[in-house]
């Protein structure tokens, strides 16, 4: 146990810490099998690895077992394309959203709609101590809570943290194919929520299919009053703005309503303590008198002092 | 091998490059710390701290060190959300020597120690909801010129924090007050701000000579919510229920509420078709909203979990001062307290959660498939 833990701090210095060439990495530093090492590459100039940034928690599986976890789902696969061919006939898609009437996303009323989402702290990555869960509430609603802790662990190498997430997962289509929601037809975001006063991040990601894009999530504040009373908030998706890796970006633009990947809520807002947030549902309307179509500035400045 | 050697080029780090652009942020040790041997830890030690660095040395050798020290310290001075604190450490760095005089310099980043150190500085503002003004960039330019990285920072952080500081519709002053019963206050009034008509009651348990905790309550009720506890059924009880926490900024005030049951769902037998005597309607709708949302009942205060009656907070939190509540809830125009039972479903408070200092151990599974 003890050699283990040696060993494990050894090559955390190793892998992380010192700057190793790739060539030496590779022929010398063959990657030991770690369970919860922290193994985030460091800022490469030109391309990302892959989409998790680093944080990819996926396990390798041999292929035999590939094979026999595959054989299990395909029953259900072929139910989705049994699904998706039957609407491909029907051809009978929503055109027009009719203004004033939300229609809901996800209405958590029920454990299986909690499955969807998935809770990130930074805790999961040894990088803070923040927990956070996703429960059905007393009230039979969906409770995104935990403990936030700011807190930055002594390794060195973080600077800040504190924060807990929820994402949903992928929407996907028959065969683990990877699929967009299409959110044209609608411009605002509804939230129904009842929270603890804190104010919270709403995330709504645009993957792409150059890395440069993988990162790229559309956010906004949603400010909760607290309280035993539910608020319903409207969000118009011009206000929301584009940002990478948590950085507010130079060059805006409106998001991709049809390219939507994913939608999550943080909570990071640097004051430590048990945070409670309580959803309803979450849905989408189409307000006929918002007209915006980005509600900042899109005007040229000079060359070199944007983006660079 | 091309493919290798190609690969070799595409990974390089900035480290093994030439640009080090933002590898500087690696904190230097600091030296000389000022900071140390201050009695008093206040604005003006700090302040002086600054003056007695920038008088000590001419060349001021050493001020990027001196601004990270000096930045990490901010807290302990409680300076760290002072504008004019901010300002004094820029102003350490000297101007015009850091500003490029041609486009490579413009390019690969004159200066890279000092820049990172003021975006570091500018960061710190940011995190701290500190927002520069006009003299903070005139400042800047000064010292690091129109192409800048600080002054690049400075002008997104001019462009976003604006439009983002008084977004909040509950919008708290600047500092909060000091007094418990000032915020708690504000707390309730923020948390029942969604019925226009509540009343705030500022109570001491005083008014109850059998109460054991003197202390304040904040209570808050409003005429609808007085009806609705009128009309609570006598056999069901009501229920006290909290402590929940509300969070001003980073204060929380904790809560209590006072819920009865929901009034039953309204029955409509009529034949809607039968139009040879139509009514007047009657005023008040059972429902708002369309059918396909989860529907909403016609006084806020009913809710699908119960019907908020009132809200409180009180000095102590305690069980005691709660009951001082309902008593004094009773005694002000709430009569049917006296006959109604009241069910306390108090939780102890929670109170610190056990939190491991150290990183969480790798649990045994982990190890087994490690080893």
């Amino acid at each position: 146990m003890k050699s283990f833990l040696k060993l494990k701090s050894l090559s955390c210095i190793s892998n992380n810490c010192r700057q190793h060439s790739f060539l030496t990495k590779n022929v010398i530093q063959p990657k030991a099998k770690l369970p919860i090492t922290q193994n985030v590459s460091s800022r490469f100039l030109f391309w990302e690895r892959d989409r998790k940034g680093g944080y990819d928690t996926s396990q390798k599986i041999s292929l035999s077992e590939h094979l026999k976890e595959g054989y299990k789902e395909i029953k259900g696969e072929f139910k989705l394309l049994g699904q998706e061919i039957k609407a491909l006939i029907e051809t009978d898609p929503l055109l027009v959203a009719r203004p004033g009437e939300t229609d809901l996303i996800w209405c958590f009323n029920k454990p299986s709609v909690l499955e969807k989402f998935i809770t990130t702290s930074d805790s999961d990555h040894n990088e803070g101590y923040s927990t956070s869960k996703l429960e059905m509430s007393s009230a039979g609603r969906a409770l995104f809570h935990g403990n936030l802790d700011v807190r930055v662990p002594k390794d060195g190498r973080i600077k800040k943290a504190g924060y807990a997430a929820m994402r949903s997962q992928r929407i996907r289509k028959s065969f683990k194919r990877e699929a967009t929601y299409d959110w044209h037809i609608y411009n605002t975001l509804v939230i129904k929520v009842r929270g603890d006063g804190r104010s919270y991040l709403l995330n709504i990601s645009c993957e792409g299919y150059y890395d440069i894009t993988w990162n790229d999530i559309y956010h906004y504040v949603l400010y909760t009053r607290g309280g035993p009373y539910w608020q319903i908030a409207k969000i118009p998706f011009s206000k929301f703005v584009l940002g990478s890796k948590g950085r507010l970006q130079d060059k805006q633009n409106r998001m991709r309503f049809d390219k939507v990947t994913h939608f999550g809520i943080t909570c990071g807002d640097k004051i430590p303590g048990r945070f409670n947030l309580e959803i309803e549902y979450i849905g989408l309307e189409f307000d006929p008198t918002h007209d915006e179509e980005f509600a900042y500035e899109m005007y040229k400045t000079d060359r070199y002092i944007v983006g660079v | 091998m091309a493919a290798r050697i190609l690969r070799t080029f595409l990974t390089v780090k900035p480290s093994n490059s030439i640009i080090k652009r933002f590898e500087s942020n690696k904190k230097s040790v600091s030296v000389y710390d000022p900071f140390r041997n201050k009695p008093q830890k206040n604005k003006e030690a700090y302040l002086e701290a600054i003056k007695i660095f920038e008088s000590q040395d001419k060349r001021r050798r050493g001020h990027v060190e001196f601004i990270y020290a000096a930045l990490a310290r901010m807290k302990e001075f409680g300076v760290h959300k002072d504008l004019e604190a901010y300002k004094a450490l820029v102003d350490v760095l000297p101007k015009g020597r850091f500003i490029p005089t041609n486009i490579f310099q413009a390019e690969f980043m004159h200066y890279p120690k000092q820049q990172q150190c003021a975006v570091d500085l500018l960061e710190q503002m940011e995190d701290n909801a500190v927002m520069p003004d006009s003299e903070m960039e005139q400042m800047l330019l000064n010292i690091f010129g129109r192409r800048g990285i600080p002054v690049r920072k400075f002008w997104r952080m001019m462009y976003w924090m604006p439009k983002f500081k008084y977004l909040s519709p509950w919008l708290l002053p600047d500092k909060l007050p000091d007094d418990t019963l000032e915020l708690a206050k504000m707390a309730i009034q923020r948390i029942t701000s969604v019925d226009p008509d509540i009343i705030l009651d500022i109570w001491q348990t005083e008014e109850i000579t059998a109460s054991i905790d003197k202390t304040w309550i904040v209570s808050a009720q409003s005429r609808a919510q007085k009806v609705l506890l009128a009309e609570q059924p006598l056999d069901e009880p009501l229920v006290v229920k909290g402590p929940y926490n509300v969070y001003m900024r980073d204060q929380v005030v904790t809560y209590f509420t006072l819920i009865g049951k929901t009034r039953p769902e309204p029955t409509d037998d009529r034949d809607i078709d039968d139009v040879s005597n139509i009514s007047k309607p009657t005023g008040i709708p059972g429902f708002i909203g369309s059918t396909k949302l989860p529907s909403v009942k016609c006084t806020v205060h009913e809710q699908d979990d119960g019907t908020i009656v009132s809200v409180c907070a009180t000095g102590t939190s305690s069980r005691d001062s709660l009951l001082s509540w309902i008593r004094l809830l009773e005694k002000y125009d709430n009569p049917l307290l006296s006959e109604i039972p009241v069910i306390f479903t108090l939780t102890a408070p929670p109170s610190d959660i056990a939190i491991q200092e150290t990183q969480p151990a790798t649990t045994e599974e982990a190890n087994k498939e490690g080893t």
